[in-house]
């Protein structure tokens, strides 16, 4: 019988059990530190391994450096974030593809007050919409290190990746041209 | 509009602010004035039932708020008891469901509460929430809460079109002033100058803290009924004579632009389009002025001035009384505060009480026949609309 659309053409990974689930390490801060536990409910940061999500395959090339997203081949479209399923054609084979780790401000501005819990710290930070250099996404990221008042739409920026506590990583883009 | 008509017939509201007051005692104070104002109305009368709460879960630690809400106010609904969240357009999903209920022949009197208890002894904890609202594994963890997003939508409507920071503090003042006269808004008798807002310190550059609404808490709530039943509980009812909605994605890389609101504008055409009125027709309006950004790109995609005139249309004084729109008399959102799902509750009892000439003069439109309740949420990717029309 043909596949129709309502049955998977991958069967995903399932558990049985919750302890399955738990056999990723424990969360520890990226320095070495006592594990940090943020209370999942108040934790940003998405679980990044193959025992939580789909798209581990993300996290792992951002860990080697690489930018990524899934791209639908039928649609010829760039996805963002990585789908598990193309949100256009609801087809389900997708590539990965590399973006390119340089962008420009197409608009930033900074957080002065009012940060959530555990981002009370970095105030004043800077955020933006990163216009990726040749491809048609604009990603919203934090743009640091910098300074509101240096900034100009337009400004050059790059890629940088981060240890995140529990054993992740994560994004944020940096300028390249200090003024 | 097709089906049956539904009619707007009472509303009250707790005082909005930093309240001494829980979630559910809000409830209380708001049902309380519902009934106040309603001596027709029992209890025992009410079918159906619709909570407009954007998050009691993370600000209040409280779900399954319906049934909750019903025993606060001493109902017991039978047709229909639901929540309705929508962010910070729960409120008007409300009565939208709630006009959807009646109009289907589902329920025939109605109750729409909104609520939202936004203080919480850890603002911290309360601005986690707000983070939440966006795509938060990818949009949130950078940072993204309202006021960069609207502060980027500034930044780019100032670069595309010229509109200034003063025009936009004009906007602030313009809403506060109207607040004074609102003895349940948040800023009731506060004064403000442009120059005193131009002094404000900065939240998210280009906005200052006269550009933001507030964190508030507050609760509203309406009655609406079938047309067959409005005599009953008021000479001079709200008819709901239209109402749309349109949505964009949700992930910040896929909103087409910070400047014009492809939702809002295809939401005003389809709203225009079904009630035969068109912008020239709206006597006032109560636009989701979240931020002074956000009601100038509103006076632009909803027609009632070309896009990118919006800063002119607020220095012009065309959206004060007597001008072509006069935009938030109760004080928006700006002067009343933004308990999430309070606030489309609180628009639509702003409508009732100008229809029924409730208000004090210095908010008065004069003659108002019809009026428009407007509602954005997230990252201004859904936007809400909802037509009423003066009953005689
Ligand atoms: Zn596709």
């Amino acid at each position: 019988m043909a596949a129709t659309a309502s049955s998977p053409a991958q069967r995903p990974e399932v558990s049985s059990t919750q302890e399955a689930r738990t056999g990723a390490s424990p969360p520890q801060g990226a320095g070495g530190e006592p594990p940090q536990r943020t209370p999942f409910l108040l934790d940003f940061y998405p679980l990044e391994d193959a025992h939580h999500t789909r798209i581990s395959r993300f996290f792992d090339e951002l860990r080697a450096g690489r930018f990524v997203t899934t791209w639908c081949p039928r649609d010829q479209k760039l996805l963002w974030p990585p789908r598990v399923v193309c949100p256009d054609c609801h087809g389900e084979d997708l590539s990965w593809k590399e973006l390119p780790r340089s962008g420009h401000l197409y608009a930033f501005s900074a957080v002065l007050a009012g940060a959530p819990l555990g981002m009370e710290s970095q105030v004043p930070f800077v955020v933006g919409l990163v216009e990726l250099q040749g491809v048609p996404l604009r990603i919203f990221s934090r743009i640091a290190p910098a300074t509101y008042d240096r900034l100009e739409i337009g400004d050059p920026v790059e890629l940088e990746t981060y240890p995140v506590p529990g054993d992740r990583v994560f994004f944020r883009f940096r300028p390249t041209s200090p003024r | 509009m097709s089906g049956r008509r539904v009619a707007l017939v009472g509303g009250g509201l707790s005082v909005f602010g930093v309240r001494a007051a829980t979630w559910g005692e809000l409830v209380q104070e708001a049902g309380r004035a519902l009934f106040a104002r309603l001596p027709e109305l029992a209890g025992k009368d009410v079918d159906s039932l619709f909570v407009g709460a954007a998050q009691p879960e993370r600000f209040a630690f409280q779900s399954h708020v319906a049934p909750l809400a019903a025993e606060l106010l001493g109902l017991r609904p039978w047709k229909v008891v639901q929540r309705t969240e929508l962010a910070c357009a729960s409120g008007q999903s409300a009565i939208r469901s709630a006009y959807a209920a009646i109009a289907a022949g589902l329920s025939d009197v109605a109750v729409a509460v909104g609520v939202e208890k936004m203080n919480l002894p850890s603002m911290a904890e309360a601005n986690t929430s707000m983070a939440d609202v966006l795509d938060r594994p990818w949009d949130g963890v950078q940072g993204a809460t309202a006021p960069p997003f609207f502060a980027m939508c500034a930044q780019r409507h100032m670069k595309e079109f010229g509109t200034t920071p003063e025009q936009m503090a004009r906007v602030s003042l313009k809403n506060h002033a109207f607040a004074n006269s609102n003895p349940t808004a948040q800023f009731y008798e506060k004064r403000f100058t442009l120059e005193k807002l131009q002094k404000l310190p900065m939240v998210a550059p280009p906005l200052r803290l006269g550009d933001c609404s507030s964190m508030t808490d507050g609760a509203g709530a309406v009655l609406l009924v079938g047309e067959e039943l409005a005599r009953r509980y008021t000479d001079t009812p709200a008819w709901i004579a239209g109402t749309a909605q349109s949505t964009d994605f949700h992930n910040l890389a896929n909103l087409p632009s910070l400047t014009e609101w492809g939702a809002l504008r295809r939401a005003g055409q389809e709203l225009y389009r079904t009630s035969g009125l068109g912008p020239g027709d709206i006597d006032f309006a109560e636009l989701h002025d979240c931020f002074t950004i956000s009601e100038i790109i509103e006076y632009e995609d909803l027609g009632f001035c070309p896009k990118g005139s919006g800063g002119r249309f607020i220095e012009e004084g065309e959206s004060e009384l007597g001008g072509r729109v006069p935009v938030n008399p109760r004080g928006g959102l700006l002067g009343c505060g933004h308990p999430l799902g309070a606030t489309g509750i609180a628009q639509a009892v702003e409508v009732l009480d100008q229809f029924q000439s409730r208000v004090p003069p210095a908010r008065r439109v004069a003659g108002a026949e019809v009026a428009m309740v407007h509602n954005l949420s997230g990252s201004a990717n859904v936007h809400s609309l909802m037509l009423y029309r003066r009953g005689n």
